[in-house]
C-alpha cells in the first residue's frame, strides 16, 4: 500500500471499530484517518479525527465523507441483532449506514478501495449445506443477520463496479471479547444456557483483536474478494458450557420458541442467527486467510470463549480500594 | 509514580484487575486462558469431528468389527482420498474410516453422513462428511485422508460405481488417490481393510473426462483388488498356528 492514504472508518465507535481505527494509527501507510458512527469511540485515539452522525443524516454523511476524499474506506457500520439494538432497528440502521456511506464513498474521486465488514452468516445453514464453506461457496442466508451482511456486500459491489474501485469482504465468524456486544456472548455467560441436544454443532467463534487485524490487513492489501476469518479450532454449545460451569439447558427443537422468550426476559435476546449457530452449527474454511491478508487468527476458539467466561461479571471494589486510588499529576 | 487501584491490588490473587485505561492494542499481551477447572476440556476440531468421541466409541466399534487393516505403508502425508468398495447396511466407511484412522494415528473423516439429528450429528462426531464435492474438496486441501465409498452392492466381492462428482475434488486439490478394498460380514466380527497404492493416471485429461476416467479406474482396480483378496482375515503367523491348522487337515 502507498504511503500518505487517507482512510475512512464507518462505525469507529463500535469496539471493533475504535479497535480497527486504533490499529490503523499506528499504520505507516496511512496518513489521515476519519470515522463515522452513532456512538463515540470505545478507545483513546490519538490521530483519529471521529463524527458523531445519525445514519439517517445522510446530507451531513456526504458532507463529512466528500470533504475528506479518502483512498479507502472501511465499512464497519454493521448492527448485529440484538447486540446494541432489536433486530428491527439494526436492519434500519445497518441499511441507512450501507446507503449513506457507501453512497458518499462512491462520489469521492481519490476512493481506491473498500473493505466491508461481513460475517460467516451470510452462507447459511439450510439442510444440506457445506459444513465449513469456503469463499466460493453459495451466499443463501439463513437468518436475518445474514440477509442483512449479504445486502451490505452487494451494495458495496455495486458501489464499487460504479465506480470502478476494488472491493474486499472480510467474513468474519461471530466476534466475541470480553467487552463485544454480542448476544452469542451474552447468552453463553447465562448462568443458564439453551443448547440443542439432538444436534449439539460445532461452531467457531473470533477474538476481536484478530477480526481487527484482518480488516486492517485488508484494507493494507487492497482486498478485492471475499475472505473467511474465523478462530482455529471450533467447540459446541454443551462443551462452551462445561468450560464455562454454566448449567445446560437441553432443547430439542420446538421447545426453542420457549428458550428464546425466556431468555429474552432475563436480558438475553437470542436472535435467529444465534439459535442457527446453537441448532446447526457454524464453521467456515479459512484456508486462504493467511496466504491472502498475511495474518492468521492467535486465538483459538476454545481460548476466545475461555477469555469469555474469565471476564468477570461483576466487579468488587471495597471502599479501602476506592480510598486507595491516587491520581498522578505531572 | 502514581498507584492506580490495579496495582495496589495485584497482591490479592482474589481480586479482579481493572486495568483504568484501556491497553494500547499492539501492546496487548498473548492470549493467556486458563481452564476454569484447570483440565483438557474436550473440544472438536474444524469439522466437528471430536476425538474424545471417537476414542469412547472405539471400544464398542471393536466389539462389532475385528478389523484387520494393511497397506497402510502405501498412505503417505497430507491429503488422500480413499475410495472403498461398500455392501449395503455394512457401514464399511465408518469402520474403515474409524480403524485406519487408528492404525495411522491420525483422524480419518468418511464421506456419506446425512444431514437429519440424530444421525448427521452424530456421525459428523467420528469424522462423518456431507456427499457434496464441496465438503470433499475443503477437507482434501486442508490436508485430510478421507474415504470415500463407491456404490453400494449386495455382493460382498463386487465393486460398485464410484461417483465422478464426488472423486472429482482430488483432481483439482491435485492429492493421491487410493483404493482399498473392505471385506465385513453381518453374521461375525471379522473384517478387512486393505489399502493399496495411489492410483497412477496415465491419460492428461483437461475436462470433465478426468474425473469421469479416474472413477472408472478406481472402480475396475478396486475389483481387482477385490478378485485377489483372500480370506476375511490376512494370513497370521502365530507359532503353532499352522501345527493345529494341519492337524485340523488330517483329522
Amino acid at each position: 500500500m502507498m504511503r500518505g492514504q487517507r482512510v475512512l472508518v464507518s462505525g469507529m465507535g463500535s469496539e471493533l471499530g475504535s479497535l480497527v481505527a486504533s490499529l490503523l494509527e499506528a499504520e505507516p501507510w496511512v496518513d489521515a484517518l476519519e470515522g463515522i458512527d452513532v456512538d463515540p469511540p470505545r478507545r483513546r485515539l490519538r490521530r483519529a479525527v471521529f463524527h458523531r452522525i445519525e445514519p439517517r443524516d445522510r446530507a451531513r454523511v456526504v458532507d463529512v465523507v466528500t470533504a475528506f476524499d479518502p483512498h479507502v474506506v472501511i465499512h464497519l457500520a454493521v448492527w448485529e441483532p440484538d447486540a446494541r439494538v432489536n433486530t428491527a432497528t439494526a436492519k434500519r440502521l445497518t441499511d441507512e449506514a450501507a446507503t449513506a456511506v457507501l453512497g458518499a464513498a462512491a462520489e469521492c474521486r481519490s476512493l481506491e478501495h473498500i473493505v466491508v465488514r461481513s460475517g460467516a452468516e451470510i452462507y447459511g445453514r439450510a439442510r444440506g449445506a457445506l459444513t465449513r464453506p469456503d469463499e466460493t461457496a453459495v451466499v443463501a442466508p439463513t437468518s436475518d443477520f445474514g440477509r442483512m451482511l449479504a445486502r451490505i456486500e452487494a451494495a458495496a459491489a455495486d458501489a464499487g463496479a460504479r465506480v470502478g474501485v476494488s472491493v474486499g469482504a472480510v467474513r468474519v465468524a461471530a466476534i466475541l471479547g470480553p467487552h463485544v456486544p454480542s448476544p452469542l456472548g451474552r447468552l453463553l455467560r447465562m448462568p443458564v444456557v439453551p443448547f440443542s441436544v439432538l444436534a449439539d454443532p460445532p461452531f467457531s467463534v473470533v477474538r476481536d483483536l484478530d477480526a481487527a487485524t484482518a480488516l486492517v490487513a485488508a484494507a493494507r492489501i487492497g482486498l478485492s474478494e471475499p475472505i473467511n476469518i474465523a478462530a482455529p479450532g471450533a467447540i459446541t454449545a454443551w462443551q462452551a458450557i462445561r468450560r464455562g460451569r454454566r448449567i445446560p439447558l437441553a432443547n430439542v427443537g420446538p421447545d426453542w420458541a420457549i428458550t428464546r422468550r425466556l431468555s429474552h426476559l432475563f436480558g438475553a435476546p437470542v436472535p435467529d442467527h444465534v439459535v442457527e449457530t446453537l441448532h446447526r452449527g457454524r464453521l467456515i474454511d479459512c484456508g486462504r486467510a493467511h496466504a491472502v491478508l498475511g495474518v492468521n487468527p492467535t486465538a483459538t476458539t476454545p481460548e476466545v470463549i475461555d477469555s469469555l467466561y474469565a471476564w468477570p461479571s461483576v466487579v468488587h471494589v471495597s471502599h479501602a480500594d476506592l480510598s486507595s486510588v491516587e491520581v498522578g499529576v505531572a | 509514580m502514581a498507584r492506580t487501584a490495579g496495582v495496589r491490588r495485584t497482591g490479592s490473587a482474589s481480586a479482579h484487575l481493572v486495568p483504568l485505561a484501556p491497553p494500547d492494542p499492539a501492546d496487548l499481551p498473548p492470549h493467556q486462558v486458563v481452564h476454569s477447572d484447570g483440565g483438557d476440556a474436550s473440544t472438536v476440531d474444524e469439522w466437528g469431528r471430536d476425538a474424545r468421541f471417537v476414542r469412547a466409541v472405539s471400544p464398542l466399534a471393536a466389539m462389532r468389527w475385528d478389523v484387520s487393516v494393511g497397506g497402510t505403508a502405501n498412505i503417505r502425508r497430507g491429503g488422500g482420498l480413499i475410495v472403498i468398495n461398500t455392501r449395503r447396511f455394512a457401514l464399511a466407511p465408518v469402520f474403515t474410516a474409524l480403524f485406519v484412522g487408528e492404525a495411522l494415528d491420525r483422524p480419518v473423516r468418511f464421506v456419506g453422513r446425512p444431514d437429519v439429528v440424530p444421525f448427521g450429528p452424530a456421525l459428523r462426531r467420528i469424522g462423518g462428511l456431507l456427499a457434496e464435492p464441496a465438503e470433499i474438496a475443503g477437507a482434501l486441501r486442508a490436508g485430510e485422508l478421507v474415504v470415500l465409498g463407491a456404490a453400494g452392492t449386495s455382493n460382498t466381492r463386487q465393486a460398485g460405481p464410484v461417483d465422478p462428482a464426488l472423486i472429482a475434488p482430488a483432481i483439482h486439490e491435485r492429492v493421491a488417490v487410493h483404493i482399498a478394498a473392505t471385506l465385513s460380514s453381518m453374521l461375525n466380527r471379522q473384517a478387512r481393510v486393505e489399502i493399496g497404492p495411489a492410483l497412477r493416471i496415465t491419460s492428461a485429461r483437461r475436462g470433465p473426462l478426468a474425473e469421469v476416467e479416474l472413477a472408472e479406474l478406481a472402480q475396475h482396480r478396486l475389483q481387482t483388488a477385490l478378485d485377489e483378496l483372500g480370506p476375511m482375515r490376512r494370513a497370521v503367523s502365530l507359532p503353532g498356528w499352522g501345527l493345529l491348522g494341519a492337524s485340523r487337515d488330517h483329522s
